[in-house]
């Protein structure tokens, strides 16, 4: 009997130490309640800042250089879903729960979060009434220069991603804090004014808190790092975008005089694996080849069908096809042909063109070296060129980009502002192929220059590529007629995705015209 | 209607029951089994006086008069029987052994109750020949057999898991599964790896005032899976062995590369006869064209069937062995078993190895010890490539170079394929970038100078894939317990019990050189996880008699940890395909695909009971549990579960006593709570991720990042859901317990949900977990069995069940719904008022028969309008404002069944018996993803027969042209009817005589024929192979997505030998 008291004595002992059980905490994971405590630990949230980057890139040409006269889904009739709504975006007729767009949406608001909340834990707030950034006191113990340089960088990137939002989709979503969930349940749509209001107050305290050492000064393991001159040249596109010529002047001046950049000697340089970071990018997604996580898809999404192991290795995709216009547009003596638009025998009637300059070899598949510039010295100065009309100033800087890709220099304003746009625009097409810019210029031309119809520059590409091409579908085949009645001036913007306004039950959010 | 006639049919053999009367009656008493004679039992008739006993061999006669209704057999150590006489002249008895209590005893939580005290809504089933029916896994083998338990076979692959849910879904972002309890561990993967042939009885806690003695994991149900002990008897050995083959029950109707281009070709000869036709569009493309050459000139006529490369005729096999025994202090029970089941894809196999030693010792007059040890290992084998991959492949592509076209192949200009040998696998490149000619099927010569392709894929064929590919998965596990019983004074027992569960899974994927696609570099993933789950319970019982007053108290204290290791590697670029190990690989990780991570969980909970009856008639149980888990954060971690029932056995009541034909009535009544925790784990707070970055110079220096998840955004207030349950039943016997049956209804209601709230995406995080929102499920079940004819040669019972559940969102925190997309861009809405997964998109009306129709319908614009084209789907304006646009969408329909039935009917005649088990399910929808791709509606006779080809010739009006206007899978055409029902088990055996037996020195011979799914009925309108099939993984894995599959696997239908001894 004494036995068995003790048995049961000894189970019960077994059962006094036990808050241990049930009080955990993730053994594998930091967690935020207590991240961002000093100066390493903003670093390392910034640095997902800059990786958040990458999964908008991955959707952002499928919203732009698809739809623009420069590719196409390269597989006509194809059923693949995603191949599906590519071909709709090209044709103009996305659907509003289109999973490419809400991806790209959701992926570019996702790294929206990333920024606030740690322009949150640096104390940086934006006034919406003054339109204007402003600092408050916070207790990690960081130097004044480095918070500033931190919340600098994530006011950047941050402002890169309404940028791109305002020109898809119009007046966004001004999330400025990490909101709670049901707060956003309560957000409306700002009008594009506001939009660009925020963006401007974001760039302009962006290049005010950050170094503004020129290229040369900046140590070499800070490149790749937003930049007072990316901010100051991004503030330009976004001046020059709202046709504030005189603003952007300035901005994009003080670029070409004191940053340092410049133009690389040729146009391959700029882009070649080996000579990452150069001086002619201001700023610049970057990828990292190695098996890291970091690497670019594009050169085997780019790929034409068939070319596994010659073009690329592992998988080809065939997204993102030239068009024969764009291939066409080049002359034999443009060094920029060859760097951008491939060409893959494979048989010998047969060519295959393909979006080249993001295609280094790879050798684990979808990991690729290739960054995606997103502001170049060569397009800070053809936007001066751009704000200043038709000048011999203007003249001169489409010279320098005309010399570097092996055409004529030319000199002195043109006979006609007409000319002057042609020449403008055409050097924009062929210098910026296939880096995502074509789309956004040619929305911009409608208010900055007075001579390009991008309607009719859109309508004019399905004319121009619909034997070789868009009659290739499967039955049925679009018509011409068709296909040019769905470029319309509403379909220019793209639908808030339908998700956002169904799941709104305190008011309706209004859909973009035209959806 | 086809359906409600079978139905009815089936439902006629339930009936039977003959009453009339005689004079001399005789018989046969034997015990349970049926086959050893009893001596000396007592026969009694009810009006008379006097009576008689059986002889030797169990024989007996009796003669009584015209007031005699029934005989009364009764007999020491057995259950007395009455048998109502009706105009029987042989009547047979077999008397059950008395149980301890002399009654049917259920497994409750944490106890055993006796059947008839019983007041919750608690199922048995206990284990008759399951293990002779042709089930890989115990919960698949449940299918049918208890009301209130819907089992989903979702696939047919060897060994899949099937979807089990007890009583509805009163969870939408927590798991809906019930938890199961093997022999006192509760595990959520208990019936994954229980030998069917070790399993005595599976009890199931329907109802929450059930339940709640397991508190916070309750509320989704709850199974216990007893296995068997030995008895005290002479040692008995068994060996029983079955094998069988398996096959598809149907395939898909495919065409045939030169079926589709004919069927081309005579559309095209429609259209020309059409006058609105001005321009005839192209029949074929160039790359059809050259694939119909391919195959119709090449290949000489001969396509593939590219299923058929996929599906084999299967084997199964199954060794079971067993040794039990014991004497009074001692009883063991010792079991090994063996399984192989082949899948019916090539390269997919379910292996499994399970040893099981239970004993039980009395160690003295106070204490008993039960030890347990049920270690068991599983290898599974999967094939590289689905059966979607197969079944939607043309027909024109051979699987291997034959030497018909070794040739043609080698000359393929670019150079790449001269060294192609016969017997190689194919790629469809081989056949791309060629030039072609040939003849039509309308006889014209079709020639081009410029190269075509006619299959442009940078993809191995699924054949090849399958062959190079191998994936491999090893779960060894282990449950162990032990526990020690003492009786501190009469009726004062204590009870404590430890138990370890450990379960090491490890697995590799490999892939050789080239394997999936062109210039695919060998790659291996390495998955190993390592579960350990540790339980400690002990619990203090009391039992009291006092008069007419009985007491039944158990109160404890249960603690339970779980620790999960899960770790990943990835390999590219080994030395040789032939050798796997990691050091081979030359890159060793990849960094997206490497990965490990530790997780803990912690359970700690008071629990207590009590059982009150008043004399035996009134009953009354009360219990309560609080848990406080892991799972949630300081402050809300410990949840409370009350349940109280009552039960009222009426027929025990006086003035029932001269109903003779009612044999028992029992009232239940019962309320309880129960929670769920069944969650992600940490949601109380928001986790970091790595996210890096490279900066610098040149190709730049990786930097650490840390982000929050993309997926879900946590909340630190969250708490438990609690289910809150109301109960009735009643239970009736008849006719001296010759027909019973049970009846519950049930009402729960879930509160503050554990939510995967939708929020806007602009918010950066699509979703947050949070506790909001109500569910309530209703149900009814009905249960019955009926002993139809019990003659001395041939006996007859019917065991059948029928259940229905209505399941309603209450409220999600004020908004009107919730909703996701699936994989194909189809909606799915869980709408407040409705049941809880809805279909939602744009409903049809027929397809667009001409430009005229469009017109007349007076729809002026569209969001798209590739929507508004003759031989498209006709979508109906809903709002009516003759656009047509998202606000045109609404309710298609939704995933649940009307009902769900089971019926079981037994015959035995002499020495055979025979069984057939029908099982089905009416109503309820599913999405047919099928729908969605070029190849699998293109060439599926289901989807283009009679299809829309011009105004005039518009085919049944309602078939879509398959490549115009919307996509299908935004509208109702792709929601279909999921009914069905299956002869899923059908039994014929034979034991040996039992002299004959003796004679080979056996106690006993068995040989039996099983199958299952040898009859399968599914709705006329239903295009796919399998009602049942649902694709479950990765967005369907959410409980807020239902009903949708694509690329279903077929139904299996298997056959089934096997032979028992016993000696």
């Amino acid at each position: 009997m004494k036995k068995i008291q003790y048995i049961i004595i000894l189970a019960f002992i077994g059962l006094t130490s036990c808050n241990k059980v049930i009080d955990l905490y993730p053994e594998s994971n930091l967690n935020t309640g207590t991240f961002y405590s000093n100066d390493a630990e903003v670093k390392t949230g910034l640095t997902a800042c800059y990786n958040g980057l990458q999964l908008p890139m991955f959707r952002e040409w499928q919203l732009t250089e698809l739809r623009s006269d420069n590719t196409y889904m390269g597989v006509p009739g194809s059923t693949n879903s995603f191949n599906r709504e590519l071909s709709d975006l090209d044709w103009f007729v996305p659907a509003t729960s289109m999973d490419a767009i809400y991806q790209f949406w959701l992926n570019t608001y996702f790294n929206i979060r990333n920024c606030n909340i740690l322009l949150q834990k640096l104390g940086v707030n934006y006034d919406p009434a003054s339109g204007s950034i402003s600092l408050s006191n916070i207790d990690i113990p960081i130097t004044d220069v480095n918070r500033k340089q931190y919340a600098g960088e994530a006011l950047f990137i941050r402002a890169y991603h309404y940028f791109n939002l305002v020109r898809l989709f119009g007046g966004a979503f001004l999330v400025y804090t990490p909101i709670s969930p049901l707060d956003a349940k309560t957000t409306n749509r700002s009008s594009l004014a506001d939009t660009y209001k925020f963006i401007e107050a974001d760039l302009t305290a962006a290049s005010t808190y950050m170094s503004n050492k020129t290229f040369s000064q900046i140590v070499p393991a800070d490149k790749g790092r937003a930049t007072s001159w990316a901010a100051k040249a991004l503030l330009g596109k976004v001046y020059l975008t709202q046709n504030k010529k005189a603003s952007a002047i300035s901005q994009l001046d003080d670029v070409r005089l004191n940053s340092g950049y410049g133009l690389q000697s040729t146009y391959a340089n700029v882009f070649s694996t080996g000579n990452e970071v150069n001086n002619e990018v201001l700023f610049t997604v970057r990828y990292k080849a190695g098996g890291l996580g970091l690497g670019s898809s594009f050169g085997n999404d780019f790929a034409p069908l068939a070319s596994s192991g010659i073009v690329i290795t592992g998988t080809v995709r065939n997204w993102n096809t030239p068009t024969s216009s764009i291939d066409s547009f080049y002359t034999a003596a443009d060094a920029r042909k060859a760097v951008n638009v491939g060409r893959f025998l494979p048989s010998p009637t047969v060519t295959s063109l393909y979006v080249k300059k993001f295609t280094s070899p790879v050798t684990i598949d979808l990991d690729g070296e290739s960054d995606w510039p997103v502001i170049r010295y060569a397009d800070v100065l053809l936007m001066l060129a751009e704000a200043q009309g038709n000048t011999g100033t203007s003249v001169g800087y489409i010279s320098q980009i005309r010399t570097r890709a092996g055409l004529g220099s030319i000199s002195g304003a043109f006979a006609t502002v007409a000319e002057f746009e042609k020449e403008l625009t055409d050097q924009r097409r062929a210098e910026f192929a296939f880096e995502n810019l074509r789309w956004f210029d040619l929305l911009r031309y409608g208010t900055t220059l007075t001579t390009i119809n991008p309607v009719q520059i859109l309508k004019d590409h399905f004319e121009y590529e619909y034997v070789a091409h868009y009659a290739t579908y499967v039955a049925p085949v679009p018509t011409l007629l068709q296909l040019k009645g769905y470029v319309t001036t509403d379909k220019l913007l793209l639908p808030i995705p339908q998700r956002e306004i169904d799941l709104n039950t305190q008011f309706v959010i209004a859909q973009n015209p035209g959806y | 209607m086809k359906k409600l006639q079978g139905l009815l049919v089936i439902l006629l053999f339930a009936s039977g029951t003959l009453l009339a009367q005689k004079k001399t009656i005789s018989g046969k008493v034997t015990g349970q089994a049926g086959n050893d004679p009893l001596l000396g039992v007592n026969i009694l008739a009810n009006n008379q006086k006097g009576g008689t006993a059986s002889k030797q061999d169990g024989t007996y006669s009796i003669t009584v008069d015209s007031k005699t209704t029934t005989l009364i057999f009764s007999f020491v150590g057995y259950t007395t029987q009455t048998v109502v006489i009706g105009e029987k002249n042989i009547i047979d008895v077999i008397l059950a052994p008395a149980i301890a209590t002399g009654e049917e005893v259920v497994v409750i939580g944490y106890g055993t109750q006796k059947k008839s005290s019983v007041t919750g809504a608690v199922a048995k089933y206990t284990n008759d020949r399951l293990e002779e029916t042709p089930n890989s896994r115990l919960d698949q083998a449940l299918q049918g057999k208890i009301a209130g338990v819907r089992v989903q076979n979702i696939s047919s692959e060897a060994g899949a898991d099937p979807k089990v849910q007890v009583r509805g879904i009163s969870s939408v972002s927590a798991g809906a599964e019930p938890l199961v309890v093997v022999d006192g561990h509760p595990l959520y993967e208990g019936l994954s790896f229980v030998n069917m042939a070790d399993v005595a009885s599976v009890e199931v806690l329907k109802d929450a005032a059930s339940a709640a003695i397991y508190g916070s994991r309750g509320a989704n149900g709850v199974i216990i899976v007893t296995t068997k002990s030995g008895k005290a008897n002479k040692t008995k050995y068994s060996v029983k062995f079955s094998t069988g083959v398996k096959e598809a029950y149907e395939l898909y109707p495919m065409m045939t590369t030169t079926e589709y281009t004919n069927l081309l070709f005579y559309e095209a000869s429609l259209r020309l006869k059409d006058p609105s036709i001005t321009t005839q569009p192209a029949i074929l493309n160039s790359n059809e064209r050259a694939a119909y050459i391919v195959e119709s000139q090449i290949r000489g006529g001969v396509g593939t069937d590219w299923q058929r490369e996929a599906i084999r005729n299967a084997n199964v096999k199954n060794i079971q062995m067993n040794v039990s025994g014991g004497n009074s202090g001692v009883k063991y029970y010792i079991s090994g078993g063996y399984q192989n089941d082949q899948g019916m894809m090539y390269h997919s196999e379910y292996e499994r190895f399970t040893v099981k030693a239970k004993v039980d010792a009395q160690l003295s007059k106070k204490v008993k010890l039960s030890f347990n040890f049920n270690p068991s290992y599983i290898k599974k084998e999967s094939p590289g490539a689905t059966f979607t991959d197969f079944y939607r492949l043309q027909s024109f592509l051979p699987v291997t170079v034959d030497a018909s076209i070794v040739d043609f192949i080698r000359q393929h200009p670019n150079g790449q394929y001269t060294n192609i040998q016969v017997g190689d696998f194919v790629h469809a490149n081989m056949f791309n970038n060629r030039v072609y000619s040939g003849l039509m099927p309308d006889g014209s010569l079709w020639t081009t100078t410029s190269a075509t392709s006619p299959f442009a894929t940078a993809n191995q064929s699924p054949k090849a894939i399958m062959e190079n590919v191998s994936i491999t998965n090893n779960d060894y596990r282990a449950l162990t317990s032990g526990d020690i019983s003492i009786e501190i004074l009469p009726g004062l027992n204590f009870k404590s019990l430890a138990s370890a569960f450990v379960r090491y899974s490890n697995g590799l994927d490999f892939g050789k050189t080239n394997s999936r696609s062109v210039t695919y570099p060998s790659t291996g993933v390495y998955r190993s996880q390592f579960f350990v789950d540790l339980l400690s319970e002990n619990t203090i019982s009391y039992n009291k008699r006092i008069k007419d007053h009985s007491f039944d108290f158990l109160t404890g204290f249960t603690a339970q940890k779980t620790k999960i290791r899960t770790e990943q590697t990835t390999a590219t670029n080994y030395a040789s395909d032939n050798i796997t190990t990691l050091n081979t690989a030359t890159v060793q990780t990849d960094p997206t695909q490497t990965f490990n991570e530790t997780l803990s969980r912690g359970l700690l909970s008071g629990l207590a009971r009590m059982i009150y009856g008043y004399k035996d008639k009134y009953l009354l149980n009360v219990s309560f549990r609080a848990d406080g888990s892991s799972y949630f954060g300081t402050g809300n971690k410990w949840g409370y579960f009350p349940s109280a029932s009552i039960g009222w056995l009426a027929s025990k009541e006086k003035f029932f006593d001269n109903l003779s034909w009612l044999s028992s009535l029992k009232l239940r009544a019962s309320y309880g709570a129960t929670g769920n925790n069944n969650i992600g784990d940490y949601l109380f707070v928001d986790r970091l991720f790595s996210t890096n970055y490279a900066f610098g110079a040149s190709t730049g220096t990786v930097l650490s990042g840390q982000s929050i998840s993309r997926l879900i955004l946590s909340n630190p207030d969250i708490t438990w859901e609690l289910t809150n349950q109301f109960n009735a039943g009643i239970d009736v016997a008849l006719f001296k317990n010759a027909i019973s049956f049970s009846l519950d209804v049930y009402r729960s209601k879930t509160d503050q949900l554990l939510l995967d709230q939708s929020t806007q995406a602009f918010a950066g995080v699509p979703n947050f977990i949070n506790n909001i929102g109500k569910i309530q499920n209703d149900g009814i079940e009905f249960e019955i069995t009926s002993n139809n004819i019990r003659k001395k040669d041939f006996r007859w019972s019917t065991t059948a069940n029928i259940s229905r559940t209505r399941n309603k969102v209450l409220e999600f925190g004020g908004e009107p719904f919730l909703f996701k997309n699936g994989e194909r861009s189809e909606v799915y809405r869980n709408i407040v008022g409705q049941p809880l997964v809805q279909y939602y998109g744009f409903k049809t009306d027929g397809v667009w028969l001409s430009q005229a129709d469009i017109t007349a319908s007076g729809i002026s614009n569209s969001v798209n309008p590739a929507w508004l084209v003759p031989g498209a789907l006709k979508i109906v304006d809903i709002d009516g404002n003759k656009i047509l646009n998202d606000n045109d969408r609404t309710i298609l329909g939704n995933p649940y069944p009307d009902f769900i039935w089971g019926i079981t009917n037994n015959f035995t005649y002499k020495d055979f018996d025979l069984s057939f088990f029908f099982q089905g399910s009416q109503g309820g929808k599913v999405i047919g993803g099928d729908a969605n791709y070029n190849e699998t509606k293109r060439y599926n006779k289901n989807y283009n027969s009679d299809r829309w080809v011009s105004p005039a010739f518009p085919g049944d009006g309602k078939t879509p042209y398959s490549t115009l206007g919307i996509n299908w899978m935004l509208t109702d055409y792709v929601v279909e009817d999921a009914s069905f029902y299956a002869l899923r088990e059908l039994l014929v055996g034979y034991t040996l005589p039992e002299k004959f037996a003796k004679k080979a020195g056996l106690s006993s011979l068995r040989v039996y024929f099983s199958g299952q799914n040898l009859f399968y009925h599914k709705a006329a309108s239903f295009r796919g192979l399998n009602p049942e099939a649902r694709n479950t993984g990765g967005l369907y894995a959410s409980t807020q997505i239902d009903g949708y599959q694509r690329g279903a696997f077929p139904v299996q239908k298997t056959l089934l030998f096997g032979i028992d001894f016993n000696f």
